[in-house]
């Protein structure tokens, strides 16, 4: 709960700075500072609350469980990591700097109420938080066309989303007459199942697909992902993405578990879809930004298994997983932003220009993959145990296998460009010292994952 | 039949139809009009479940203030005549198999649902004066929580909207100095 009252203040705090401060180098100094003070108040709270009982909060609206504050700290640790890598470049995105600090500390409340919810009211105005500054910063770059067409793509079509996931509630509510997720179980388990419950969870996967952009609702991710400016693509596919898995996994763990028959088919489907689409396109493209749009299609196809194994081990799935992808993706994007040309071919020669840049790239990219001693493998490996415990979706594991066998040759293409290809790539920002430091910073960081997965594990 | 019945089938039959005459019209401008009209009907019934306070507002804000900015969009981006893209054949049947098969979904689950009548004489949950204290006392984290939503919304009414100044070269060489 301090968590929320501080991400709010701090936003408030970073639309004021715009007024009085017109040096954007401070205004990016104090946002870094205050994301800094956001992981010490969501620390706080973690150590505040007893790991056995959970919190109920302004009538059982929220729940502070203790894997819910531990997934509010890290993922503010990303965020954080996220500021310190590309502080610098969200300056050059257009004039108002410090709206777009604030958008993000928005965008941070709408997390702590996704990953605390017990009201689907609540969950409702969480993804609502989550989304309206994300189609904003989508179109920050005015000057650009495809900016403000990815922000008007991604408007429309989440306002369509919106409205499914509405309806869902609606049947939802029918059928239980409650908006409360706990008391939920019990009314849809004590007599004959009401159809309008089944009815209102199908909407409601589908709205939430499509906010994770899971397969048959996945057509808006390239698009928006490409046309947004690269600093802001960055934090949407990470942190946010990541949010919206988090509240999937909560509802349909907490509530719709003992229905599990009745769903768990139809999302194994959107799974395999998800992964083949995700994966298959993305050897076709050209672009490495837009490879990273459909390579972050495929991943959620991995998260997904997280949401299908109804079982304890799927919360450390889905927490491991999203440290795991955030961290290699912002460090990828932290990357990439500084080039000019991002097409495979900028990539050429970059390991004789700048030998840091393209290790720690290799590094991101092997996490991606999932090679072992990476990040990536360790959170490829907790989710399929997840799904291998539960025990009834063997072909599925088995597809997803093969589907990482797949994303590997366009992650590989990236490795063998900056090494193996003679080029002169061009950078539009120089790499400084801090730049380097911080890449090498979240270059460890994926490692750590890799070896000792245990310690971000600790509180779940 | 008492008077409550024939009402709210009355009622009812406008919403469906003006909903349908909504989807249905070709003219942008006709269907906003017809919104407007199941607006109302949806006023009524909550004027039936005696949550007048819903009504009003209803009327206030949806069919007074967004349909009408409604209407003048789409006046003047001068769309009354049908210019709407017309989409390919196979796409309208992949539509129209799609969307009747979740309609056949949702017509077999809500057709099987146990219907429950509401008692039409005890809901005074609509009158003012217990709506405010429920939104302030069960309800208080959404209600205020959905400033921070509004919030972003107004900070992005002015990131997307103001005009942006054309690059002058003395800002340019003070942001070369910058970097």
């Amino acid at each position: 709960m301090k968590a929320i009252i501080a991400t709010t203040v701090f936003g408030v705090i970073m639309m004021f700075a715009g007024l009085w401060v017109n040096d954007k180098k401070s205004i990016a100094g104090l946002a870094t500072f205050l994301f800094a003070a956001l992981l010490g108040v969501t620390i706080w709270d973690l150590t505040t609350t007893s790991v056995n009982s959970p919190k109920s909060l302004f009538n059982d609206m929220l729940r502070s469980e203790h894997y819910s504050l531990w997934f509010n700290t890290i993922m503010t640790g990303c965020s954080l990591l996220y500021v310190l890598l590309m502080g610098k470049e969200v300056q050059k995105v257009g004039k108002y700097v410090s709206e777009y600090f604030a958008l993000i500390f928005f965008i941070l409340c709408g997390l702590y109420l996704l990953s605390m919810y017990n009201n689907l009211l609540m969950m409702f105005i969480g993804i609502e938080i989550l989304s309206i500054p994300q189609y904003i910063l989508a179109g920050s770059d005015k000057r650009n066309l495809k900016s403000s067409e990815a922000s008007l793509k991604y408007f429309l079509m989440g306002a369509f989303s919106t409205g499914i996931l509405l309806m869902g509630i609606t049947l939802l509510y029918g059928a239980a007459r409650t908006f409360n997720i706990t008391e939920m179980v019990t009314l849809m388990h004590s007599d004959a199942l009401n159809p309008l419950a089944l009815a209102g969870i199908l909407f409601i996967m589908i709205a939430f697909s499509f906010k994770v952009s899971a397969a048959p609702m996945h057509m808006w991710t390239p698009d928006v992902y490409d046309g947004s400016p690269t600093v802001f693509t960055a934090f949407m596919a990470t942190v946010v993405k990541s949010a919206a898995f988090f509240a999937f996994l909560r509802l349909f763990q907490v509530s719709f578990n003992s229905l599990s028959e009745h769903w768990v088919m139809v999302l194994a489907i959107i799974t395999a879809a998800t992964l083949l689409v995700g994966n298959v396109t993305a050897v076709f493209q050209q672009s490495v930004k837009r490879m990273l749009a459909y390579s972050s299609i495929a991943q959620a196809g991995f998260m997904l298994f997280a949401v299908l194994a109804v079982n304890a081990v799927a919360w450390q799935g889905i927490i491991i997983y999203a440290v795991a992808y955030s961290v290699a993706t912002i460090g990828i994007f932290a990357v990439l932003v500084k080039l000019k040309d991002y097409t495979y071919d900028g990539f050429n020669g970059l390991a004789q220009r700048e030998p840091l840049l393209a290790f720690v790239t290799t590094i991101f990219l092997f996490s991606l993959a999932g090679i072992p001693l990476t990040g990536g493998f360790m959170a490829k490996y907790y989710v399929l145990l997840a799904v291998v415990q539960q025990g009834q979706l063997m072909w599925l594991v088995i597809f997803a296998l093969l589907m990482a066998a797949i994303s590997v040759y366009y992650y590989f293409r990236v490795i063998i460009a900056m090494y193996f290809k003679a080029g002169t790539p061009e950078i539009s920002s120089p790499v400084t010292g801090g730049d380097k430091f911080m890449l090498v910073v979240t270059c460890a960081l994926v490692i750590l994952l890799g070896v000792l997965p245990q310690l971000f594990l600790t509180k779940v | 039949m008492e008077l409550y019945d024939i009402l709210f089938w009355v009622l009812s039959a406008i919403a469906v139809s003006c909903a349908l005459g909504v989807i249905l019209s070709r003219n942008p401008v006709n269907s906003v009009l017809f919104l407007i009209l199941t607006f109302f009907a949806i006023s009524g019934h909550y004027v039936l479940m005696n949550a007048q306070f819903l009504a009003i507002v209803n009327i206030i804000v949806y069919a007074g203030a967004i349909m009408v900015l409604f209407l003048f969009v789409i006046m003047l981006m001068n769309l009354n005549a049908d210019v709407e893209p017309q989409k390919g054949q196979l796409v309208q049947l992949a539509g129209v198999i799609s969307g009747g098969i979740l309609f056949l979904v949702v017509l077999a689950s809500i057709k099987t649902a146990k219907a429950e009548i509401m008692d039409k004489t005890s809901t005074d949950i609509g009158l003012i004066s217990n709506l405010g204290k429920v939104l302030f006392k069960e309800y208080v984290l959404p209600f205020e929580i959905s400033s921070v939503l509004f919030l972003s919304a107004m900070i992005g009414a002015i990131v997307i909207g103001k005009k942006e100044e054309v690059k002058t070269s003395a800002t340019a060489k003070m942001e070369h100095v910058s970097e």
